[in-house]
């Protein structure tokens, strides 16, 4: 009754292809940002911006990048936590050296260092498919972590191997980085990078780039009969990718944590990011954000609603029922919908047109 | 099928754009030559695939290509379009003769195909699937891709239309948003078709177009293949079992079996000479 197009005409082939084409659509993301700009910073705690929205916003730029690359182009890589590493360091590097640099550009910067190294581990790609290129990107994984803890000139020869991020405003008097940073300043900072890189990603993937990376992923013969060159679009995604997953490791260090050793950026961190796409939906933008959601936020319900039920349970008892329930959940999920919750809100969405006369 | 070339007759002639589209059941002339293949030879190991073909393709026919399974001829369509490098032999298109050339080099130089077994990109819509027949020909840049704006909008928006016209012309204008892979298999060759005429290609190369089909979506098929030929003058190279259709639609013939060519001609000349009968219906020995 509500959402339907009937009536909506579209006079132009820009109108058919705009990211909401529908009315009902564009009016819910103007809802949910609203509700993301205005009623959140009001009513959330520091805990709940804290440990929950900003690493929520944070995941998501990562499972962007690697969305990109697997879920649009079709490249499996594992390699995910050593670009996140590679941006938290290119990042801390940067801003040590220059540090009137604005912390924005250092961000960008970082990304386009972990941009170089995603097509540098990214050439194994040319030859090598599906778990071969796992295995290969997986060596990027292992190395890169390996060389961010050997080589002490990444961390200014701190002798923890910890980077702290030093303070940093992103407009005078709004720190969003260092121990002064309020997490309100964090939260809008964050939301609105997340924001505007997410529109270009979808950009990308609705332009010519984008549809020359699917076209490698469905079908990679005939994707060469058209033209499309496989060297050149295999490692433009693993470079737009690996620049998102560069920004998202550098925001991991310096806004969500504030310090970080390169054993955060485990193997452990490839595969969180991994399920969250694959959880949300390959080949989605949205999928992205509702994987990113789901996996920050299932561990968190589950942790509260086992201390309602008994406020006494050990809490090494609640972690391992929480890491069982999470993966018997992620389990049922693929089950009941292997292309991810984005598929299920498409689907929902498809009902919602008929409803209530579904005939 | 005999019907289809009654009914084309007057219409083609009606349409025809350049000098040479007379009927389709009378002999056309062509003069200048488009593709020229001169002694290929290819082989995997040791089972030769093909031995010392030579045939030429001229410029505005419709060149069918057969013979009995395994002959070589997708092999062939393979050689042509820059898959397979033969061994032996040169490849002369446009004039110029190319060696170790890439796919997507073929396909800059106007060559687009459609393959055996449907090869859409399954993940994506009609309209997607031929919107990235049109990559070649789009130039704007990452920034502007990014932003979506500016040039890049400016393109997507004329190439949509160019899209829409081959869509109107296939006649899959319900089907435009519909990811390819629920289409059913008759409208998911017509896509494919789509896609490479998406391309403006000079020579088209269609590996099976009506394998699978019923007769209907056969007419439908050979309509938009004789249509293709006449309204863009694209050259159309075609592999096809159907007899019917290959003598109904093509002005030349040439013939494979075991990797040799057995036979080149008109579909009468093809149809008469002793050795396609025998490779065809067998012979005693």
């Amino acid at each position: 009754m509500l959402y339907r197009e009937a009536g909506q005409f579209k006079t132009s082939y820009g109108a058919d292809q705009a990211i909401f084409p529908i009315l009902q659509d564009k009016l819910g993301m103007i809802v949910i940002l609203a509700l993301a700009v205005v009623v959140v910073p009001l009513m959330a705690s520091t805990y709940m911006l804290n440990s929950i929205l900003i690493p929520f916003l944070v995941f998501s730029m990562a499972a962007i990048g690697l969305n990109l690359l697997t879920g649009y182009c079709g490249q499996l890589s594992l390699g995910t936590g050593g670009f996140m590493a590679c941006g938290a360091f290119f990042a801390y590097k940067l801003t040590t050296a220059f540090p009137e640099l604005h912390i924005v550009l250092v961000f960008l910067l970082s990304g386009l260092g972990t941009a170089m190294v995603g097509i540098l581990f990214g050439i194994p790609s040319l030859r090598i498919k599906g778990f071969y290129l796992a295995v290969a990107t997986l060596a990027a994984q292992f190395f890169l972590v390996w060389m961010f803890n050997k080589f002490d000139w990444w961390t200014n020869y701190s002798a923890s191997g910890v980077i702290s991020a030093p303070p940093r405003e992103v407009l005078p008097g709004a720190f969003i980085t260092g121990t002064e940073a309020e997490p309100v300043t964090k939260y809008y900072f964050l939301l609105g990078f997340v924001a505007v890189l997410a529109l270009i990603a979808k950009n990308l993937v609705r332009s010519r780039i984008g549809r020359a990376w699917m076209a490698i992923r469905d079908m990679d013969i005939a994707a060469e009969i058209i033209g499309i060159r496989p060297l050149w679009t295999k490692l433009s995604a693993f470079a737009i990718s690996s620049f998102y997953i560069g920004i998202a490791g550098a925001l991991w260090a310096f806004v969500y944590t504030g310090s970080v050793e390169a054993l955060a950026f485990e193997i452990n961190r490839s595969f969180q990011v991994l399920f969250m796409i694959i959880i949300g939906g390959l080949g989605s933008i949205l999928g992205s954000f509702l994987g990113a959601a789901f996996i920050v936020l299932l561990p968190i319900l589950l942790n509260a609603g086992m201390l309602a039920i008994d406020p006494t349970i050990s809490s090494a008892l609640v972690s391992h029922i929480e890491f069982m329930i999470f993966g018997a959940l992620i389990v049922f999920f693929l089950i009941v919908e292997p292309h991810g919750l984005a598929r299920l809100w498409a689907l929902a969405k498809e009902k919602l047109r008929l409803w209530p006369f579904p005939y | 099928m005999n019907d289809v070339s009654v009914d084309q007759a007057p219409m083609t002639s009606e349409l025809s754009t350049d000098q040479s589209g007379g009927p389709v059941t009378g002999p056309r002339l062509f003069n200048e030559v488009l593709l020229e293949v001169n002694n290929v030879s290819l082989s995997f190991g040791g089972v030769k695939a093909l031995s010392d073909i030579s045939f030429d393709i001229k410029k505005g026919e419709v060149r069918a290509i057969i013979g009995p399974n395994g002959a070589g001829k997708s092999s062939m369509l393979n050689c042509i379009n820059g898959f397979y490098h033969p061994q032996e032999g040169t490849i002369t298109y446009k004039g110029k003769e190319r060696r170790q050339m890439r796919p997507h080099e073929a396909a800059k130089t106007g060559i687009a195909r459609t393959f055996q077994n449907i090869a859409l990109f399954r993940g994506m819509s009609t309209l997607d699937n031929i919107m990235t027949g049109r990559l070649l020909k789009m130039k704007s840049n990452l920034f502007w891709q990014a932003l979506y704006w500016g040039p890049n909008l400016k393109e997507e928006n004329e190439h949509r239309e160019k899209v829409e016209h081959i869509i109107d012309f296939l006649e899959i204008q319900d089907i435009r948003k519909t990811p390819v892979g629920r289409l059913p298999y008759g409208l998911q060759k017509r896509v494919e078709l789509g896609r490479a005429l998406a391309m403006e290609p000079e020579l088209l190369l269609l590996d099976e177009p009506m394998a699978g089909m019923n007769v209907e979506e056969k007419e439908d098929m050979c309509r938009f293949v004789l249509d293709v030929n006449d309204q863009f003058g694209t050259t159309i190279a075609l592999i096809e079992h159907d007899m019917g259709v290959v003598m109904d639609i093509s002005d030349r013939v040439v013939v494979l079996d075991y990797g040799r060519k057995l036979a080149d001609g008109t579909p009468d000349e093809v149809r008469s000479n002793q050795d396609v009968i025998d490779a065809y219906l067998g012979v005693s020995h």
